[in-house]
């Protein structure tokens, strides 16, 4: 029997044209080599863009080149992985990015999961609030910095301007250590509050209604929902949240070199931004490519613990 | 032949290629000079007074100053120079990142076309030395048996910028006068600040400052010869210019100005929020724009009550060099690195000069500086004039943005309570000097 030949009507509905079949796909293209040839513009693009300049980086690693002297690359094995780990301005620097990660993402965890919870108790307006809470995350970080230290500004800035209002005295926001190092924090986690809280909305709104009834009905309080259901059902999701954001947090240099440039001194700058110093300051490829290598492990090294415990909190 | 002549790799030690000592024919096809510089005022200035000018000896080649932000702009121009390409013919090198270039073999050695093309008795040689000489030049004179690098574009230095109707029309003639005037007007004015000067961490800010108070109380900022910081720096000499610095004038300034740049302290002086503040001269000329001031709606007005003066002395009269010169990428296409030493070449031409400074521009050669053009362009450019046999420079190495950056962070640190005043300059001499100490060895450099 033949294939049924698809009609199209007019709006009398009689046949006006006849589509033809859609062509099969050639025998010579299997699916295999279909797939291949789909995946093969972006495995060429990954390979080239980071597989490359990654394994590039751990050979010049190994060396005492620098891309502004030019010349052949002498080895000095492990001699630039050694300054690096016993470098104490490294040390000082993974102080400066450890306080930070800390900082940041505790405080964006803990308003990101505030935010969330009480949207997901909405019913009206809680796409239109989600949005609105979504626009800082869609900023770049370059116009947020300058923004920022605009309204940061000691003599013209309007948080010193409303704090003035009030009565209180001006602070030094970003030009004082304490203060730099926690206005930083301050406003990573204006930016970065909302992807926390987009995954904890995720989590929320998956937690299964019939559970909460279930508990209604045994007269459970609102905390003990919160502590047996809600919790446990969302802190797999926000833990993984709470991973992202701390590999992101780990690497952070626009917001340092656009509102302090590591001030005051040295107060603020993280790894990355000394890297960057390292690199583009005295061109020191060698030091700079074992300095981000060593950087790449230990996010590897800790997301690997920290993958670990998810499974096994999964598990349990 | 590499483009203009040179034949080296570009690689290794005092390897820069040489320019050709004549000018290779020009080329009759359209031609776009490009320069690099970081975005301010003179950078405007030269695009537009260049392709007025240079465009009627030479009507097919247009001229495009390309700008970063200042804090970008070493590593703009080198990264590109790493990479052995550059989007620009002309690189505007601050004097002291001529060491590094040349080192590199990123710009072409000068020296011969210099000999048959410039006047070279037509500048005041301290200036030549600066923004072309490297080895660098002992301060006020030039080697003549040194190789050249570049020629100058635009002189600088600092000027000491005063409120006439808040301190009187005759401007301190010392630095503790200065600190005193200061001190007597901000008791007197509440609300306006006795000092603002440059004090961020970002590009040589922080850095400038305390090299001209170490300067002006008589200390050094090395030993050139012995290439020895530690120990010269913080001697007693920069240990009480510290001192001056962070316990005498810091308190004098507004509070947050501890990350100040060219443009705030334009913008306090501008806003009428300080009473004598300091600033490179090249950066001055907005403050006499009404548009841009609260000191008064005309020219006239702002220059009744705003005083421009040659830094005040003490122990010596020394004055900060800035200004930069012009080096031709190693890197440019053959043709454009013709176009651009013809265009030197036209540049440091007398009535060029002259029509430079009138456009705005701060001329190096000496008669530029003492033509009426150049006095009567702007109420800051006699104290250019004066300043011109006072002038120091930093330390022209190759390793210059890492010396830099560690008196920047130091000074920084001092001046934002980070660190104490005598701490901090003993650490900026210690790292320094590690810094001279370790060029050349292997692994671990930069750290």
């Amino acid at each position: 029997m033949s294939d049924a030949v698809p009609l199209t009507t007019d709006s009398s509905g009689q046949v006006a044209t006849v589509t033809p079949p859609a062509r099969g796909r050639s025998r010579r293209l299997s699916d295999r080599k279909l797939a291949v040839a789909f995946i093969t513009p972006a495995l060429l693009l990954l390979l080239a863009m980071s597989v490359f300049p990654l394994l590039w980086a751990l050979y010049l690693s190994f060396t005492d080149y620098s891309a502004t002297r030019g010349g052949s690359a002498g080895f000095v094995w492990f001699e630039n992985y050694i300054a690096v780990l016993t470098s104490a301005q490294v040390h000082l620097r993974a102080l400066t990015t450890l306080i930070y990660v800390v900082g940041a993402v505790a405080l964006q965890t803990v308003l990101g999961f505030t935010i969330a919870y009480l949207i997901s108790r909405r019913t009206h307006g809680r796409g239109l609030l989600t949005t609105l809470f979504l626009v800082p995350m869609m900023l770049s970080p370059v116009v947020v910095g300058l923004f920022w230290r605009f309204m940061l500004d000691a003599q013209f800035g309007v948080v010193n301007s409303m704090l003035g209002s009030l009565g209180l005295e001006q602070v030094e926001w970003l030009t004082r250590q304490r203060t730099a190092l926690a206005s930083l924090i301050v406003v990573d986690t204006w930016q970065w509050t909302p992807f926390i809280m987009l995954i904890a909305l995720a989590g929320l709104t998956a937690v299964p209604r019939y559970l909460y009834e279930a508990a209604s009905i045994d007269r459970a309080s609102e905390w003990f929902k919160f502590r047996t259901i809600t919790l446990p059902l969302v802190w797999p999701l926000l833990l993984i949240a709470v991973l992202f954001r701390s590999i992101e947090a780990f690497r952070l240099f626009d917001l340092v070199y656009i509102l302090t440039s590591g001030g005051p001194g040295v107060s603020t700058e993280t790894l990355s931004f000394h890297v960057y110093k390292v690199a583009f300051l005295g061109f020191n490829t060698g030091t700079a490519s074992a300095y981000g290598i060593l950087m790449v492990v230990v996010v590897i090294v800790l997301t690997q613990l920290y993958l670990r415990y998810l499974n096994k909190l999964k598990e349990d | 032949m590499t483009a203009c002549g040179g034949s080296e790799d570009g690689a290794g030690q005092g390897s820069a290629p040489k320019a050709p000592a004549t000018i290779p024919e020009l080329t009759k096809d359209p031609l776009t000079l490009s320069f690099v510089w970081f975005a301010w005022p003179p950078a405007q200035a030269l695009e537009k007074f260049a392709n007025e000018e240079y465009r009627k000896v030479r009507p097919n080649a247009t001229i495009k100053v390309n700008t970063v932000p200042n804090a970008n702009w070493h590593d703009a121009m080198f990264t590109q120079f790493a990479a052995r390409k550059t989007d620009f013919d002309i690189a505007i090198l601050d004097s002291q990142h001529i060491g590094e270039a040349v080192t590199n073999g990123n710009i072409l050695d000068l020296t011969d076309f210099v000999k048959n093309n410039i006047d070279v008795n037509a500048y005041d040689p301290y200036l030549l030395a600066a923004y072309g000489q490297f080895p660098q030049a002992e301060t006020g004179r030039r080697d003549e048996n040194a190789s050249l690098y570049g020629l100058p574009l635009l002189g600088d230095t600092w000027t000491m910028i005063y409120r006439k109707d808040l301190i009187g029309d005759q401007a301190p003639q010392t630095w503790d006068e200065m600190i005193s005037a200061a001190q007597k007007c901000q008791t007197d004015h509440p609300g306006v600040s006795g000092l603002a000067f440059h004090q961020a961490n970002g590009s040589d800010a922080a850095a400038v400052t305390y090299n001209t108070v170490n300067g002006v109380y008589g200390g050094n900022l090395w030993d050139a010869k012995a290439k020895k910081i530690e120990g010269v720096l913080n001697d007693a000499a920069g240990q009480e210019a510290m001192d001056v610095l962070v316990n005498r004038m810091k308190p004098l300034t507004a509070k947050g100005s501890g990350n100040w740049f060219i443009d705030e302290v334009n913008a306090a002086v501008a806003q009428g929020k300080a009473c004598i503040a300091f600033n490179w001269i090249a950066a001055s000329g907005g403050l006499l724009d009404p548009k841009q001031s609260t000191l008064g709606k005309s020219r006239e007005e702002i220059l009744g009550k705003l005083g421009f003066a040659t830094l005040p002395k003490q122990k010596t009269d020394l004055v900060p060099l800035g200004g930069m010169g012009m080096h031709v990428s190693a890197y440019s296409a053959a043709a454009n690195q013709a176009e651009a030493l013809n265009f030197m070449k036209w540049f440091e031409q007398a009535d060029i000069q002259k029509k430079w400074a009138a456009a705005g521009g701060v001329p190096s050669r000496t008669d530029a500086i003492q033509s009426p053009e150049f006095l009567n362009a702007g109420p800051f450019n006699k104290v250019y004039a004066d300043s011109v046999p006072r002038m120091r420079d930093m330390w022209n190495v190759p390793q210059y943005a890492r010396l830099v950056d560690i008196e920047n962070t130091g000074v920084n640190a001092a001046l934002n309570g980070a660190k104490k005043p005598g701490d901090a300059l003993d650490d900026i001499a210690r790292e320094q000097q590690a810094v001279l100490d370790a060029s050349g060895r292997k692994g671990g450099g930069g750290l």
